[in-house]
């Protein structure tokens, strides 16, 4: 077990215990990694929503994290699990074509929305948030194997996109 | 060895670097305080529920009690719209006691 899911772990007890400041301190550090993983993989207008419901879920369940994940891991499998239910609620569309106004956010936007979504969750977790393979895997249900033929084939897509635009 | 791409690939999906969002923050502690509320007072409805159906059975023992004690079991065989109207009497009790006992005690929260 590392130091940070020690200082996590110890977070999670004090919460379990019902001191809510901790949890805030655990919201501070984790909402940008998990608000920045949904808003790559659903649309931007329930990305947060699906955090906070994470986030709750998260507080309710803070005597069952163990500290062997890292706590970002075991929070985003609770994520990724409220935007399955979400998503069996409302059938989505295709993720808005709007987003960040910089010019490489509107391009990594515009690839993205072209991948499955299986393809789009593990190449932000694996390429952008450092996740392993394992991790992934596990979180999408995939075994390692599949995952990582996964995350080649939206890289390898992605990088076709890429020349294609005369970046090559 | 990574290219051009790679880093390209790998700055686009990273999180971006920003301080914590605390409006962000402030509105899941909003939820939680909400599910707090919401939480005690399933539980004060629950705990006030048992003890109206314990009232309850207490009251129905008490009627059936005193209906089978032989004074009033001989008022009843003499005028047996007595018992109706014992019941009725109970019943008009049971309903006053309870609508008192109900009120409303849940307040919005609101965020900040």
């Amino acid at each position: 077990m590392t130091a940070q899911n020690d200082e996590d772990l110890a977070l999670s007890r004090r919460v379990a215990g019902g001191d809510n400041a901790a949890f805030a301190m655990l919201v501070e550090k984790y909402e940008r990694p998990l608000r920045s993983f949904l808003a790559r993989t659903v649309a931007p207008d329930i990305a947060d929503d699906i955090a906070q419901d994470a986030f709750l879920k998260a507080w309710r369940a803070a005597a069952q994290y163990d500290g062997r994940a890292r706590y970002s891991t075991w929070l985003t499998r609770i994520a990724w699990r409220c935007r399955i239910d979400r998503m069996r609620k409302e059938r989505e569309g295709e993720p808005s074509e709007e987003g960040s106004c910089a010019p490489a956010a509107l391009e990594i936007d515009d690839m993205l929305a072209r991948l499955s979504e299986g393809e789009r969750a593990a190449l932000v977790l694996c390429e952008g948030h450092g996740w392993t393979h394992a991790e992934a895997a596990e979180l999408l249900a995939l075994p390692l194997g599949t995952l990582k033929s996964t995350v080649a084939r939206a890289k390898a897509k992605c990088r076709t996109m890429w020349e294609g635009a005369g970046h090559g | 060895m990574a290219d051009a791409f790679d880093e390209f690939l790998e700055s686009s999906l990273a999180p971006a670097e920003r301080l914590p969002d605390r409006r962000f923050v402030t509105a899941v502690q909003a939820r939680i305080i909400f599910e707090d509320q919401l939480v005690r007072e399933r539980r004060r409805l629950l705990a006030g529920l048992a003890k109206q159906l314990a009232a309850l059975a207490a009251v129905a023992a008490a009627v059936w009690v005193i209906g089978s004690a032989a004074p009033v079991a001989q008022v009843r065989a003499e005028f047996p719209a007595a018992g109706t109207l014992l019941l009725l009497l109970a019943f008009g009790f049971i309903v006053a006691m309870f609508s008192r006992s109900s009120r409303p005690a849940l307040a919005p929260v609101v965020a900040s």
